[in-house]
């Protein structure tokens, strides 16, 4: 998605749904995930299956085609829970909605829920992200 | 698989966080926020140079977990995490988790950690609690 078509996402309220983004997650994908966090356990080893922090991962990556965020922006926690295993035959649905949005003077609280659902629609991942953000919309130039 | 009782401590870990390994997850993980991968533009900022990740360190909780719990992590894991402090290039993070609590289902056994990444002066970088449902039927070790 082009920069300008993004939604700074400050300006949009709890319960603003993103577009769903779907994905495969190949082998080479995999292969570069476990290079980067220099993980080795043996259930990765040619099996086909894809690390769950990788789909957590690649699903945030998912939900910042959709919006921008300012400079200074903080990941303060995370939450995920992961309900079955993804490999690399699956195509997977990102679905992310603005949960709370909280604006408080000089930074903004936002937590987006995302949802991660493979071909069959059993979902396969579920978190909940958390920003801190500077201040006010207009503040700041888009990230 | 790590024994389920409560007190028994997770197989830690350590990383040391190079630049280099940094560039690889934005690769791998499709996140380019220059504050992790430009050094000019991160000297620039109120942090004062790159840091990790924060996705980069929960990856190395998540790597312990599967350590511990095999499968029964990829299908029944879930972490709750708070981000304390910025892990940066030069760093050695220890990863560490112990387990809390032990809960017996019908079909499974509720294992509910804590879970930390440190760094080596002894900064905490992330906290937390982790639980993971541990299937009775061996399939997922």
């Amino acid at each position: 998605m082009p920069e300008n078509q993004k939604i700074d996402i400050r300006e949009v309220a709890a319960g603003y749904e993103f577009p769903p983004v779907s994905y495969q997650i190949d082998s080479a994908r995999v292969a570069d995930y476990l290079g980067a966090v220099d993980e080795d356990n043996v259930l990765y080893r040619d099996t086909g299956l894809v690390p769950p922090m990788a789909v957590a991962a690649l699903a945030l990556a998912a939900l910042s085609e959709g919006m921008t965020m300012p400079p200074g922006a903080i990941h303060v926690s995370q939450e995920v829970e992961f309900l079955a295993m993804v490999s690399t035959a699956d195509t997977v649905t990102s679905r992310a909605t603005v949960a709370r949005s909280q604006n408080r003077g000089k930074f903004h609280m936002v937590t987006v829920a995302l949802s991660v659902v493979n071909q069959g629609e059993k979902e396969v991942m579920a978190a909940k992200t958390s920003f801190i953000l500077p201040g006010d919309v207009g503040d700041n130039e888009p990230a | 698989m790590t024994a389920l009782r409560e007190g028994t401590d997770l197989p830690g870990l350590q990383k040391e966080i190079k630049q280099a390994k940094i560039n690889l997850y934005a690769e791998a993980s499709r996140d380019f926020n220059p504050i992790h991968i430009d050094e000019a533009f991160a000297r620039k900022t109120p942090l004062g140079g790159t840091i990790a990740h924060g996705m980069l360190i929960l990856a190395y909780i998540s790597q312990m977990m599967t350590a511990a719990f095999g499968k029964n992590w990829l299908t029944g894991g879930k972490i709750n995490v708070r981000f304390k402090a910025p892990a940066r290039p030069g760093d050695v993070i220890t990863v560490s988790g112990r387990i809390t609590r032990v809960e017996p289902e019908e079909d499974y056994t509720l294992c509910r950690c804590e879970v930390l990444c440190e760094n080596q002066d002894g900064e905490t970088v992330i906290s937390g609690d982790a639980k993971v449902k541990v299937k009775h039927d061996g399939s997922s070790s």
